[in-house]
């Protein structure tokens, strides 16, 4: 597995890609599309790659695309995890002519890739990183997912944050840990994360707690998701903290508290959860959810 | 440096207004000693001169867009001590700045190493009163790695260093960062801790460190909670700034907390030495400042006539009315 330079059927997904592209552009398009294709395949240097990755989104517009529940099937068949239901067509398109680099040589198809995020704007480098789980080499994007970490621009945050399966995947815990507490601060919906909660581990969870009890001194509001991240790892240090959620005035922070507590396995943390037998029972019938709680 | 949080409308909506009347401080003089002018428009440089302040530190830091190669860090870094030091003059601000690399960029290895080679031409130019704004953001080795090599920089040149503290994961960074510094030998009244909050600032103080806070909307202090925090702690070695910047931050937040720690009962006394006078002393120990500096860009009043002359003195920009449809 270690040295294919793809972890997937890349040629499926290509022709997959395409036959969605195919419903929503001309016929016109679509053959100009084709054409740059065969051109990025075969040249040498980044000359083709680099105009039909700028002039994609004058072709196709801004419009999204909707994939239906047997082509998200499809899809994920291929590369688990991955989906591009809900891109802008632009991205789709770009997707499908990223696919067409030529990845023999490492270093070229790199620097290739490397030079289109190095020159992107905003809208450009949100479909660079959306793309991150189908580019060739998946270790090699490590640093430049961190680096899209530090980008302060929300739609590429969102890029990386949202429906993507290459973090939670190759990330080390410490960016990963700054992706988890970055969408806390740039308050994004945490449910879109993929493996938020298998990726939980203790220093994260001390650093969210730190940062409850700053919002708490600033008297701001926190994050009721934040606490999911903690329930494993809660013991008499932390305990307090969710002792004070169990009897905020907030129900939505109180059956926050009843959640972190019932997947917990301290024993004090179990007692508080069995003060509330009605919500304890919401959550054993599955009634109440991460998912749901804040609906 | 600033940061991007969202808002929360409920947050915002709650918040009660109260009039800013800047009257109860008139006369009052302000340093802000942690403003990034670079962002900022003139209207900001005229309400600052208004509303009494007279001289400024901008840090060097992260523009927002990475940068790519060392040319354009280095023509930030002259930009600093020339293009926006002459446009502060115009408004009667005296501009100082801090030269570093940023805690951001330090993560992009190669770059950090040519302008590792770059800073030492900067750092001790006239006006530049300190290193930084450094420290951490992500807490990466790479940023640990640039900052301990500024930190040995900044000893070197005899300079302040000026520590920014990251938003995220702030009690531990915070306190590593003072680590780090007092490791290097670093005397600890060089070192001015910026962004403090209510869970920072008493490990910074007892430690012997400057305690900056940055009055920041929404993400960092509120000055409600600054008066508390002068209340609780005194003035010894604290200091407020605006860190106004392409964020939604307010330029006028040192003169504003001024007057509101004077309606909320605090000394005129204590008030100079949070908003003017400790910043000075902290950074005058680069041996750049002089207040007397400090008058001689001072704003003149423009109907006022020079030696019967009504050239504007100095290069000062004329005022425009801001009030009348017309512009001419």
């Amino acid at each position: 597995m270690k040295n294919q330079i793809y972890l997937y059927d890349v040629r499926a997904l290509s022709e997959l890609l395409s036959t969605f592209i195919r419903q929503y552009v001309t016929v016109e398009n679509y053959s100009w599309l084709e054409e740059k294709a065969a051109l990025v395949a075969s040249e040498n240097n980044a000359a083709q790659l680099n105009l039909s990755f700028a002039a994609i989104s004058r072709k196709t517009g801004r419009a999204d695309t909707r994939l239906n529940a047997d082509q998200k099937k499809q899809v994920s068949v291929i590369l688990p995890g991955f989906s591009v239901d809900g891109w802008p067509l632009h991205r789709l398109c770009r997707t499908w002519i990223l696919l067409q680099v030529n990845p023999g040589d490492q270093d070229n198809y790199c620097n290739k890739i490397g030079g289109l995020f190095k020159n992107a704007e905003m809208n450009e480098l949100a479909d660079l990183y959306a793309a991150l789980p189908v580019f060739a080499y998946p270790g090699m994007w490590v640093n430049r997912c961190a680096e899209g970490i530090r980008s302060n621009i929300g739609i590429v945050l969102e890029a990386i944050m949202y429906d993507n399966p290459y973090p939670a995947e190759f990330l080390d815990e410490a960016s990963w840990n700054q992706l988890v507490l970055k969408a806390f601060f740039t308050d994004k919906d945490v449910n879109r994360i993929i493996g938020l909660d298998n990726r939980a581990n203790p220093k994260l969870a001390s650093t969210l707690i730190d940062y409850a009890h700053e919002r708490w001194a600033a008297k701001r509001q926190v994050n009721n998701q934040l606490w999911r991240l903690v329930a494993k790892f809660i013991d008499a240090t932390n305990f307090p903290a969710i002792q004070k959620i169990a009897a905020s005035e907030d129900l939505t922070t109180r059956k926050a508290a009843a959640l972190t507590c019932s997947q917990s396995e301290y024993a004090p943390a179990r007692n508080l959860l069995d003060k509330v037998p009605d919500l304890r029972n919401d959550i054993i019938e599955n009634k109440l959810n991460w998912l749901n709680l804040n609906s | 440096m600033c940061c991007n949080n969202s808002l929360n409308e409920k947050e915002v909506q709650t918040r009660e207004s109260i009039p800013v009347d800047l009257q109860s401080i008139r006369g009052m003089k302000f340093f802000d000693p942690h403003v990034h002018m670079t962002s900022r428009t003139t209207d900001d440089y005229q309400a600052m001169a208004d509303a009494g302040v007279v001289a400024l530190i901008e840090p060097a830091f992260w523009l927002g867009q990475p940068r790519t190669g060392p040319d354009t860090f280095r023509d930030y870094y002259s930009s600093l001590i020339g293009w926006e030091r002459f446009r502060s003059s115009q408004f009667g601000i005296k501009h100082y700045c801090t030269i570093g690399l940023n805690s951001r960029e330090a993560n992009n290895e190669a770059l950090s190493e040519q302008v590792m080679e770059m800073l030492p031409l900067f750092i001790y130019k006239e006006g530049v009163v300190g290193v930084g704004e450094i420290g951490f953001d992500d807490q990466t080795a790479l940023e640990e790695k640039y900052y301990r090599l500024q930190l040995d920089l900044a000893k070197e040149a005899a300079l302040p260093v000026q520590v920014h503290t990251p938003h995220r994961d702030k009690k531990k960074g915070t306190q590593r960062s003072m680590d780090i510094a007092l490791e290097h030998g670093l005397d600890p009244y060089m070192v001015i801790i910026d962004h403090n909050n209510e869970e920072t600032v008493k490990d910074v103080l007892d430690r012997g460190f400057w305690a900056a806070f940055t009055i920041y909307p929404f993400t960092k202090m509120g000055n409600e909670r600054m008066v508390e925090i002068v209340k609780q702690y005194g003035t010894e070695r604290i200091m407020i700034n605006s860190a106004a910047d392409w964020g939604i931050s307010d330029p006028l937040a040192v003169p504003k907390t001024a007057a509101l720690m004077k309606q909320r009962g605090i000394s005129d006394a204590d008030i100079q030495l949070v908003t003017y006078q400790n910043a000075i002393t902290a950074f005058a120990q680069s041996g750049q400042i002089d207040e007397k500096d400090f008058v001689m860009v001072q704003t003149i009043d423009q109907s006022e006539r020079f030696e019967g002359n009504t050239v504007l003195r100095g290069g000062q920009q004329p005022r425009i009315d801001t009030s009348s449809i017309i512009i001419s």
